[in-house]
């Protein structure tokens, strides 16, 4: 190849370049390799018995039966495990209690040992011959259970004598935090000469990538290795370590290919993973089990289900003085330390937004139900700390007769306040978070909304416009990534990687950062990762993995060029400083003396160019966007439809413009799911799960909206990492919730209901709607409120 | 155990097969097809569908036995012979209408089997085509492009 054509080619694949994915050609003439697409020789299937009984003592397990169905290899229950020493998951630590004693959880035994807290809770696994063999001899188990009194809703959890989940919960009370100055912020509230407030139910919902999780476990010369779909490799790693005896580090490998979407959802070890490892373990063979989804509804971790009474103060020219927010999230039965995080941590980080918030006072409570655990979902505590926040905003502005996109810029936090400490005590990087906002009302055209809410009156449809300005959190605490380069002599530059591709296009990305500083063509760049012989590290989520996982891309990559200088120097007898690189080829300067970068490496011991670099964020990165929204509701029905909506979206410096837009508008979709149609449903009667596949589940299809306008403003990058790019995974989710239901309160409020408008719960589903407009609503908080 | 005969990706099959066994089962289990992916188990998700005698289907909601002595096309059988894209393969790609990969098999068999009746649909009949097929990442805003994109090239002569 000529360095000429090799320049143009790796250009046109730079960072910044709209280029096709590299992940594409693989899957879209399914070459994928999910981990249902590997099958082994003499691989067994192992099927679980899950609970039907929301709560229930275990009497007995009959697995008799079972075992002498054909095909059958073996059969394990929770007391199987615990007396081979299997222990129980990780629970969380670090969380208090109101009384002040440590938080404590249920302890989560990978298959139920003495009690079942939840429907779908695993109790038997079945391993056999065949997939049929295996979901036949299920059938079979007999589990006699005493049946215990149930909770599934927070309301219900809260009451005075409800049934109690856990000794160590009273109340079902399991682990409360506390910000800001009670006596303060009840003297701003005192004072001030604008008051609202508004009770949020922000439902519970089920993540759904469309791979439900499959785990094949199997080993060789003792050592395990579990090819599973998760987001975060060396976790689940650490996980099995922890509690099947005698796996550690080194006898324990965690593979994964291609992840079939993740969300957040997939993110940590699950208890069927456990049994899986400990299945392959016991019986010698290969076991693979894929969910259905029937389990992944009943089973794997939820998002969201947070329910508050939020107030804001303002004084009379509608500067914010406080807010005060009082929050319950149901954490379900068996939380795990991120289930409390997320509603008691993370999401209260970002609960002052982008506004200058003087007095912030929360008190987030984390109850036990009968329900499955939450988890990290698109978001995980940022959308439901700024869907109250910017509920709040819109609530003040219809108080106060203002514009709402007028009383958000009177509380912006301005540019020349940065860095800025927020009420949480979390530091803004940077942001010009009006000018994003004027963008988007341009964008918009925010000033023509009285003729198109005209013309849709003049149609019988009510029109209303939504807005929400807002940031976020990224990063997960985890700011510092390492890279490995491989320059092969089979002339390929490998990027060896802890983060994980779960659809986000991150291969992509780095094979651009990499192009930019090889100059070689794209096919010449290989990512590996999902091997934890290969790579640890924190996964990927929150938003991460290119700020920190393409930064650590770019610093190996330009450490792997001044290395190779020296190496090309002693190659071609001059020293360092003389040789320049361009386009894959090391050169003396002013001479045709030179040599490839491949052939350099064949040169080398191993015939490889090894370095490695790290790439240390020196703090989060706070992306943020301003989403507008129209809708029109049909006052007969009630049905919404999303009309416009608009979206201009400060990630910093963009790598790569078609993955973004395509993150921020799939986001944008999810978080109109929540708006519109998803809600996770448990019957509170029985606590069976009433929402438990696609027909029960409203999925957006694809007859909803999909005419965004979208816009990326690159002039403020993050000043905290080495690319000066923003996390971009939730930013359309975050912003598109809020801005549709807003929109929808306009709406209902042009009908004449007013600020009553705002007593609406998502999902904002025709019923609902409906019955708002007859001033029809459902109260959410406990009685305890 | 009855032997089932049917065409597969253009070539003749045969195999035996369980009674109840699912045509997904079947490309994915016995003939090693993994291309057929499976996101639900009520026939919601269409990430199995599959062309069979050329119209789209939802092969985790049929029995193999069904298949007898018809014409079976799987994403692995859509791409030419020396190995160009199908249209709707490239639409796919070059308009982002992908993400994670895991629904798009079962969104290219839909649409190659819209078009092949229909090769000039309207949005809505794209929409309505793919009604079956769900979603998760894209917020099927470049589906929907790409389908568009893929009618183009059919209708100008692209190889299909």
């Amino acid at each position: 190849m000529s360095a000429a054509a090799t320049t143009s080619e790796a250009t046109r694949f730079g960072s910044g370049q709209a280029v096709r994915r590299v992940e594409d050609p693989a899957l879209v003439q399914g070459r994928g390799r999910f981990t249902d697409d590997v099958t082994l020789p003499g691989q067994a299937w192992l099927a679980f018995v899950r609970s039907d009984r929301a709560h229930a003592r275990l009497r007995s397990v009959d697995v008799s039966g079972a075992k002498a169905m054909p095909g059958v290899l073996a059969v394990f229950t929770g007391g199987d495990l615990v007396a081979a020493g299997v222990k129980p998951m990780a629970l969380p630590a670090g969380f208090k209690r109101p009384d002040g004693r440590d938080a404590s959880a249920p302890p989560k035994q990978p298959l139920a040992h003495d009690v079942v807290r939840f429907v779908g809770e695993p109790v038997v696994a079945v391993v056999a011959d065949s997939r049929e063999a295996a979901r036949a001899a299920v059938a079979a188990v007999w589990v006699d259970y005493d049946d215990l009194p149930a909770v599934t809703s927070l309301a219900d959890a809260l009451a005075p004598g409800a049934p109690q989940l856990w000794p160590g919960a009273p109340g079902n009370v399991l682990a409360e935090a506390s910000y800001g100055d009670v006596a303060k912020t009840e003297a701003a509230f005192a004072a001030a000469a604008v008051r609202v407030a508004v009770e949020i139910d922000n439902q519970r919902l089920a993540a759904s990538p469309m791979e439900p999780r499959s785990v094949l476990a199997y080993v060789e010369d003792g050592r395990l290795t579990m090819r599973l779909s998760s987001q975060m490799p060396t976790g689940v790693r650490t996980g099995l370590v922890a509690s099947i005896p005698g796996r550690t580090v080194e006898n324990t490998r965690v593979l994964v290919g291609d992840v079939g979407g993740g969300f957040g959802m997939k993110t940590g070890l699950y208890a069927e993973d456990v049994v899986v490892g400990w299945a392959a373990l016991a019986t010698g063979r290969p076991v693979k089990w894929q969910a259905d989804r029937l389990e992944e509804f009943t089973a794997a971790v939820h998002g969201r289900d947070t329910t508050s009474r939020a107030e804001m103060a303002l004084d009379a020219s509608g500067k914010v003085l406080a807010m005060r927010v009082r929050s319950w999230a149901n954490v379900g039965a068996c939380p795990g330390a991120v289930s409390v995080a997320i509603p008691l941590v993370i999401g209260p980080w970002v609960l002052p937004s982008i506004y200058h918030v003087p007095l912030l006072q929360l008190r987030a409570t984390a109850v036990l139900t009968n329900r499955v655990a939450t988890g990290a979902y698109r978001g995980a505590g940022r959308p439901e700390s700024i869907y109250i926040v910017e509920r709040l905003m819109d609530a003040a502005a219809r108080e106060m007769k203002l514009d709402p996109a007028e009383l958000r810029r009177r509380n912006m936090v301005r540019p020349e306040q940065m860095p800025y400490t927020n009420a949480m005590a979390q530091v803004y990087d940077s942001g010009e978070f009006e000018k994003i906002m004027d963008q988007a009302l341009a964008l918009a055209d925010w000033s023509g909304f009285a003729a198109r809410r005209a013309e849709a009156m003049a149609r019988g449809r009510l029109r209303g416009r939504g807005i929400a300005t807002f940031l976020e959190w990224t990063g997960g605490l985890a700011l510092e990534e390492d890279v490995r380069v491989d320059v092969t002599a089979e002339g390929f530059v490998e990027l060896t990687s802890a983060t994980m591709a779960m659809g986000q296009g991150i291969a992509t990305s780095y094979v651009q950062l990499a192009c930019d500083i090889f100059g070689v063509p794209p096919e010449r760049i290989r990512v590996l990762q999902g091997d934890t012989d290969r790579a640890n590290g924190f996964g990927s989520a929150g938003s991460r993995s290119l700020f920190t996982g393409g930064g650590a891309v770019h610093v190996a990559s330009v450490r792997c060029i001044d290395e190779s200088k020296k190496l090309a120097g002693e190659a071609l007898e001059a020293p360092p400083v003389d040789i320049e690189y361009r386009a894959g080829r090391f050169n003396v300067v002013g001479t045709d003396l030179g040599i490839g970068l491949f052939e350099l490496a064949a040169r080398q011991p191993g015939a490889r160019i090894v370095v490695s670099g790290t790439a240390k964020a020196s703090g989060p990165s706070w992306p943020n966007a301003c989403h507008v929204c129209e809708v029109e509701v049909d006052p007969a029905t009630g049905d919404v439809q999303v009309v416009a909506h608009a979206s201009v979206n400060d990630i910093g410096r963009i790598v790569s413009p078609v993955i973004v837009r395509g993150q921020v508008e799939g986001g944008a979709v999810q978080g109109i799911g929540q708006a519109l149609c998803e809600r996770v449903s448990y019957d509170a009667a029985t606590g069976q799960l009433l929402s438990a596949s696609f027909m029960d589940y409203a999925l957006p299809r694809v007859d909803g909206f999909r005419g965004f306008k979208t816009a990326f403003d690159e002039s403020v990058p993050c000043r905290t990492n080495v690319l000066g790019a923003k996390g971009v995974g939730e930013l359309g989710t975050i912003g598109a919730t809020p801005a549709v239901v807003n929109a929808v309160i306009d709406a209902l409020d042009s009908a004449g209901l007013g600020r009553e408008a705002e007593r609406v719960q998502m999902p904002l589903t025709a019923e609902v709607v409906w019955r708002a407009l007859r001033r029809d609503f459902a109260s959410v908080l406990p009685a305890t409120a | 155990m009855p032997m089932l005969q049917f065409k597969l990706n253009g070539a003749p099959v045969s195999a035996d097969v369980e009674t109840p066994t699912l045509l997904v089962h079947l490309l994915r289990d016995q003939l090693g097809l993994t291309g057929t992916h499976i996101g639900c188990d009520t026939a919601q998700c269409g990430c199995c569908t599959v062309m069979v005698d050329g119209a789209a289907v939802k092969s985790c909601n049929q029995l193999a036995l069904q298949v007898a002595g018809r014409e079976v096309t799987t994403v692995e059988g859509l791409a030419a012979a020396d190995g160009r894209l199908h249209p709707v393969q490239e639409a796919f790609v070059a308009c982002h209408g992908l993400q994670c990969g895991y629904c798009t098999p079962g969104m290219v068999m839909s649409a190659a089997a819209l078009l092949r009746h229909n090769p000039r649909p309207s949005e809505g009949e794209i929409v309505e085509a793919l009604e079956g097929n769900l979603c998760r990442c894209t917020g099927y805003v470049n589906i929907v492009a790409a389908v568009q994109q893929a009618a183009r090239a059919l209708r100008e002569g692209a190889p299909r």
